[in-house]
């Protein structure tokens, strides 16, 4: 009886098929029409300043020589490649990237592992651990240039001051100035102040979504703790650890407030989008600064790219289990 | 390989007003297969990972052998565990799972590969140990489980309701392995599970807790035979054992028209309790079909027949007591599976005498047949 009843469905369910498929069909277009002015908004908006970017990179743009605008193929490639000034503002773009992700990598997998315990007021610790990520970058890079490093009324040489002052020799402290002296480390600890909490946050969801009973297990199977961390956590955490890496080198090698706020750029601190800064409002070689921060571009795609790899092998570890 | 001894041993979870587990003695010989059965929540599992040492103890004391492993860490303790997940560690082969312990207490690569190899042998698993857990199904992954317990040959098994995620069938052939390989090895063992089947098929003995409390300790035969009160003898049986409140009158028990001689020894003990109430049990096999007009006949009005084909049971309601329904005061018999009775009909019952488990109304032991 359940059969007669199944073919009868199926068949009900066919004759169905063609009219509500162009009834959905129709629907659907329905839904889409007045997402379109949207859709067109944010096409024009985030997409055309990109094409007219790429286009402008290859032409021979600078507002000093208005006469000389016209098609440059690839020269303002070759400049960016060769010229000196770009070429330490990419290798201190990456050294900047790479010290700020590791550090603050290895700070926030120290913090995230003291949160992961429980003790008393650990959500209030939490919420203060994580204020500094919340913070505007200009605002954050002004606070670090005056109020901390600034060698006449900083906190830093006030402390400095005081230690010293408690043996008697306020005096004779040391009173660097550290924006001259450090002028790149100032930016790199600045940064690192701010992007700890975000890779804190990233590494204590994943030792979080640790399972217990394999920790269990492998305390049965005889492990001390640095042994379950060495074989147990830390491996879990390996997704978590790329992807707090990619996420924060997207942003860093993006990174302009900091470099502009603390340092202007000067004492080898230019980084790419501070060179492009400058190669467009100060030189004002359009096509020039169009190709830097082209290169930027897919500087950030390919690191990008492997971002979202990360974040979908995560995906798939988490539906697999 | 050693015996393992409960000696009231307690745990009492802070802001819980009940222990979970409250002054458990048990012995478990050298070599033994044990089973802790039990409603959820009853502690079984809190006494396992007491034993463990992933839970502590809170009053009392465990010994492994003649060694007080009560404040000993797991790692300390010479056991290896099987969990209800299995709780492979997913990064690792299946040869790197089995071997971790080894790894851990410093064996050779040589040694940890013969004693991985040899379990693979055991348990069927030599093509998958380059495979990392993920890759194997779930059976599979129980396998390696049970694998990386045996690598270590420890003194004793702890396993953690291990089957519970296996499909029914895979179950109940998972069950007579991991039995068989018990047998074998010669390990003591510590099964907890929540399925009493599971219990009876594969303990040496069986030990039923309730709210934290040992119940009864004993081979399954003797549990289902003679449970020592209401909550086993209604926990132990497949389908359960049927339990009526029964009143005394004269020499007989009597509920409706059922009624059952009570022996010398019951009415002794029942006087002495001043009790004029009794809990009786019968199984669903104590229970024969007779004609309406036999002594101690009670009628039935069958709500559902259940064919299993070697035997059918008989779900049906007492019809002759004031206030009852078809819903209401279940009755479960084994029928002659050639011959049941239909849907809707009103058959007479008697339970068979010599048959019946008595218990107290007040504090639901068992009386003296």
């Amino acid at each position: 009886m359940s059969v007669a009843v199944d073919v009868g469905d199926r068949a009900a369910s066919r004759r169905q098929g063609g009219a509500s498929r162009s009834l959905r069909r129709s629907g659907d277009w329905a839904r889409r029409v007045p997402l379109l002015p949207a859709l067109i908004f944010t096409i024009v908006v985030t997409q055309l300043p990109f094409v007219a970017t790429l286009v402008i990179s290859f032409m021979n743009w600078n507002a000093y020589y208005p006469n000389e605008r016209g098609f440059a193929g690839f020269a303002n490639f070759r400049s960016v490649l060769t010229d000196v000034a770009m070429r330490d503002a990419i290798i201190t773009t990456i050294e900047l990237t790479v010290t700020v992700v590791a550090v603050s990598l290895l700070l926030g997998l120290v913090v995230a592992l003291l949160l992961d315990r429980s003790f008393l007021g650990r959500g209030a610790v939490r919420t203060m651990m994580i204020t500094p990520f919340l913070v505007v970058p200009v605002a954050a890079a002004l606070l670090w240039k005056h109020a901390l490093y600034n060698p006449e009324y900083g906190l830093l040489n006030g402390v400095l001051k005081g230690v010293w002052g408690l043996f008697g020799a306020a005096g004779s402290a040391p009173q660097p100035d550290w924006i001259t002296q450090m002028p790149l480390l100032s930016v790199e600890i600045a940064l690192i102040w701010q992007w700890t909490p975000f890779m804190m946050l990233i590494l204590l969801a994943g030792l979080q979504s640790r399972p217990l009973d394999v920790i269990e297990a492998a305390r049965i199977d005889g492990a001390g703790s640095w042994q379950i961390f060495r074989y147990m956590t830390f491996p879990h955490l390996r997704q978590y650890l790329e992807l707090g890496a990619l996420l924060g080198s997207i942003y860093i090698v993006q990174n302009f407030d900091y470099v502009f706020t603390i340092t202007s750029g000067g004492l080898g601190t230019a980084n790419l989008p501070y060179a492009i800064y400058q190669t467009f409002y100060q030189a004002h070689d359009y096509g020039r600064a169009s190709a830097a921060g082209v290169v930027v571009v897919i500087g950030t795609i390919l690191i990008a790219t492997l971002a979202l790899r990360t974040v979908s092998s995560l995906f798939r570890e988490e539906t697999s289990r | 390989m050693a015996s393992v001894t409960f000696s009231k041993a307690t745990r009492i979870y802070p802001s819980v007003p009940r222990p979970a587990v409250d002054a458990l003695d048990l012995e478990i010989e050298d070599g033994e297969f044990l089973v802790l059965v039990g409603p959820s929540g009853c502690g079984k599992s809190t006494s396992l990972r007491m034993l463990a040492g992933l839970e502590e103890v809170d009053e009392g004391s465990i010994l492994i052998g003649d060694r007080d492993v009560t404040n000993l860490k797991p790692k300390d303790r010479d056991i290896a565990m099987v969990f209800q997940n299995y709780a492979l560690y997913p990064h690792m082969t299946v040869g790197d799972n089995m071997g971790f312990a080894l790894k851990i207490a410093g064996n050779s690569k040589e040694e940890i590969g013969k004693r991985v190899a040899e379990a693979a042998r055991i348990l069927d698993l030599e093509q998958f140990l380059d495979r990392k857990p993920k890759a194997l199904s779930g059976g599979q992954r129980q396998r390696v489980a049970m694998g990386r317990a045996i690598v270590r040959s420890p003194q004793v098994f702890l396993m953690d309701e291990p089957l519970s995620n296996l499909d029914a069938k895979l179950r109940v052939q998972t069950r007579t392995e991991i039995a068989a390989l018990q047998r074998r090895l010669g390990v003591t063992t510590v099964y907890v599970t929540h399925d009493q089947v599971e219990a009876m098929t594969m303990g040496d003995r069986v030990a039923v807790l309730k709210d934290g409390i040992l119940q009864q300790v004993d081979t399954p035969l003797r549990l289902y035979q003679q449970p020592v009160n209401v909550f086993v003898a209604a926990f132990i049986g497949s389908p359960g054992m049927n339990i009526g409140h029964f009143e005394l009158d004269g020499e007989e028990a009597a509920l409706g028209r059922a009624r059952l001689r009570l022996s010398r020894a019951t009415l002794d003990a029942l006087r002495e309790e001043g009790a004029d109430r009794l809990v009786l049990g019968f199984r669903p096999e104590a229970l024969e079909q007779v004609g309406a007009d036999e002594p101690g006949a009670f009628p039935v009005q069958v709500s559902v027949i259940e064919e299993l084909g070697s035997d059918a049971f008989l779900y049906g309601a007492l019809t002759d007591i004031p206030g009852s329904s078809v819903d209401g005061s279940h009755i479960i018999a084994r029928v002659d599976p050639s011959r049941p009775p239909a849907k809707g009909d009103v058959v007479h019952l008697r339970v068979r005498p010599g048959m019946q488990h008595i218990f107290s109304e007040s504090t639901g032991r068992r009386l003296p047949d």
